[in-house]
């Protein structure tokens, strides 16, 4: 990170928070239906995930919405919104029961549930209900030279690991890839502190055209004229670098997830596109991504 | 109701059906201490909002500028439970009767001008002012249900939304060798459209986005009516909302707008097709206000 940017993280307050693993549930009815409303019925949301990590791709699972990595859940829903707004993408985790406690992972994602990365040998040990422990930290953050800059969900570890410079006065961010803001969809009903907004992926031929299909879980991903400030809307002249934390939808409206990390006007943002941004490499929770 | 085409439909294979819902009751979310929503800006607001008998606005009435976050005008109803609200909210149509059954104005006809999505599930009826002021909250409002199963015989790929036979003859039409095209008062872009994506394209609504204004005023998006029928760009309404390009969905406004980012003027989507077979041709004042000739 440039020198010169300087967050107050020796203000931020630091928390534990727990979630248990969840078990992997179907809606009523099982299907989930492509475009043409033909339906299926396909894992990837809850539980424990084995073979899709971050750093992995986000499309061509054969699986809707998958979540990589352990998905936790608190039963009681204050505690649960509590997991979701206080814990920040790269805070630590450590498994507190069963035959792997002691373990030490990663937030990568926050859907429905919260998205904790462990090594493979890891999960071998772990089973559906193990508590979680999160020390929650970078609620708050503002970066000193620019306070015109929102952060969401950034943990000083991410904050460090994002790679931001400064180039003519305003902060630059590398990201993966660039999205359109015409197919941002699902979650544009919501407040932008919560969870994600889906990338629409049902225009295929424009998912190839743009090399969108080649997105990784846990890439950096930027967007301009939208503000998520507030929400998640379109605006001229403001933007957005987010992350990819979940795959690729077959549902109409849907897609990878995309979670905004900062947002702010142009005059103060930006973001340059470098195809290595992905925080399975920068976190170091994967040597080769 | 007059008609306006020809087209050639399967009205007489549908099964018309009853659905009823008593008059809402705003409601306001969080603690009692807390009555605030936010707006796009992040400020809090106190504003009214969906549900309840709603005596100053209706459809036919400018959709932006009032002191209120996305008011179904007229009059809205919901069933208690979710899973007969539900039946309610995917069986009414837009343009179906409705009939007061209880209370004050037992016996009063309205008619289905729109639905509401996700966090309200309301089916949006109007009736003339003057009954209004007769009515109660928790009035029972019953629909005949008719319109659910409509397909336009020879355009197979356009699927029809909770549309009645009546609106949908009454809209201004145009039809080409396997195309057909309807008469709308505004084109939405595919990046102002908003809260609803992902969401389930049979009952509730699509919200338009209006956070940023100055590009509202550009484009005379912020004059629209309620009531307007209006066209979604590069819009699959077929099985959820989703960005498609060549895709088309036609809809009618069916609440105001509100401050809330990605909350701009609800709109019940009534048509769709995924690969140019719908069309819309700009149409002034194509309004359900005079479509259905409501009393006001």
């Amino acid at each position: 990170m440039d020198e010169g940017l300087r967050f107050n993280f020796d203000d931020l307050v630091e928390m534990a928070v727990t979630g248990d693993v969840s078990q992997p549930a179907v809606r009523r009815g099982g299907y989930v239906h492509w475009p043409d409303g033909v339906g299926e019925i396909l894992p990837g949301m809850y539980g424990i995930t084995y073979s899709a990590r971050v750093g992995d791709r986000a499309f061509g699972w054969a699986g809707d919405h998958v979540e990589p990595g352990v998905s936790i859940a608190h039963a009681d829903e204050r505690a649960d919104y509590a997991l979701h707004y206080l814990t920040c993408i790269g805070n630590e985790a450590e498994v507190v029961t069963g035959l792997a406690r002691g373990a030490r992972g990663v937030i990568t994602g926050e859907h429905a549930r919260l998205l904790v990365d462990f090594p493979r040998e890891v999960l071998e040990e772990m089973t559906i209900g193990d508590t979680i422990q999160i020390r929650t930290r970078g609620r708050g953050p503002r970066l000193e030279s620019h306070p015109g800059i929102e952060f969401k969900k950034t943990s000083p570890a991410l904050a460090r690991a994002l790679g931001l410079r400064t180039e003519g006065g305003r902060v630059s961010c590398p990201v993966a890839m660039e999205l359109p803001p015409r197919i941002m969809g699902s979650g544009a009903e919501l407040n932008a502190e919560f969870v994600d907004q889906d990338l629409m992926s049902g225009d295929r031929v424009l998912m190839t055209e743009l090399g969108i299909d080649q997105m990784r879980l846990g890439d950096l991903i930027g967007i301009r004229n939208v503000d998520h400030r507030f929400g998640r809307s379109y605006r001229t002249g403001w933007l957005a670098v987010c992350l990819c934390i979940h795959g690729d939808s077959v549902m109409t409206g849907h897609g990878p997830g995309i979670l905004t990390l900062i947002t702010g006007p142009a005059e103060l943002l930006d973001f340059h596109l470098d195809p290595t941004a992905n925080i399975a490499h920068s976190l170091g929770i994967r040597s080769q991504a | 109701m007059s008609e306006h085409n020809a087209l050639s439909t399967n009205e007489v294979d549908l099964v018309a059906v009853s659905v009823a819902g008593a008059v809402a009751h705003p409601g306001f979310p969080g603690l009692p201490a807390e009555p605030y929503r936010m707006a796009a800006d992040g400020t809090a607001f106190l504003l009214p909002t969906y549900g309840g008998i709603v005596y100053n606005v209706s459809v036919g009435d400018r959709a932006f500028g009032w002191a209120a976050d996305c008011i179904h005008p007229g009059v809205s109803i919901r069933q208690a439970d979710d899973n007969r609200n539900r039946g309610l909210n995917v069986f009414a149509c837009v343009g179906n009767r409705a009939r007061v059954m209880t209370g004050g104005a037992a016996g009063a006809t309205g008619v289905v001008t729109g639905k509401s999505g996700r966090f309200s599930e309301q089916v949006i009826v109007h009736l003339p002012r003057e009954v209004r002021t007769r009515m109660a909250v928790g009035d029972q409002v019953l629909v005949r249900a008719e319109g659910v199963g409509l397909t336009l015989t020879d355009h197979p790929a356009v699927s029809l939304k909770g549309i009645s036979p009546g609106l949908l003859a009454a809209l201004p039409a145009q039809e080409d060798e396997g195309h057909v095209a309807f008469g709308v008062t505004a084109q939405i872009p595919a990046h102002l459209v908003g809260a609803g994506l992902g969401l389930t394209s049979e009952g509730g609504s699509l919200h338009m986005q209006s956070t940023d204004r100055a590009l509202l005023a550009e484009l005379g998006l912020d004059r629209l009516r309620l009531g307007d029928v209006v066209a979604l760009e590069d819009t699959d309404s077929r099985y959820n909302h989703g960005y498609l390009r060549g895709a088309r969905a036609i809809g009618v406004v069916a609440s105001t707008d509100g401050p809330r980012s990605g909350y701009g003027p609800g709109i019940a989507i009534l048509m769709t097709a995924p690969g140019g077979e719908l069309g819309s041709f700009e149409s002034p004042d194509t309004n359900l206000a005079e479509l259905l000739d409501v009393e006001q």
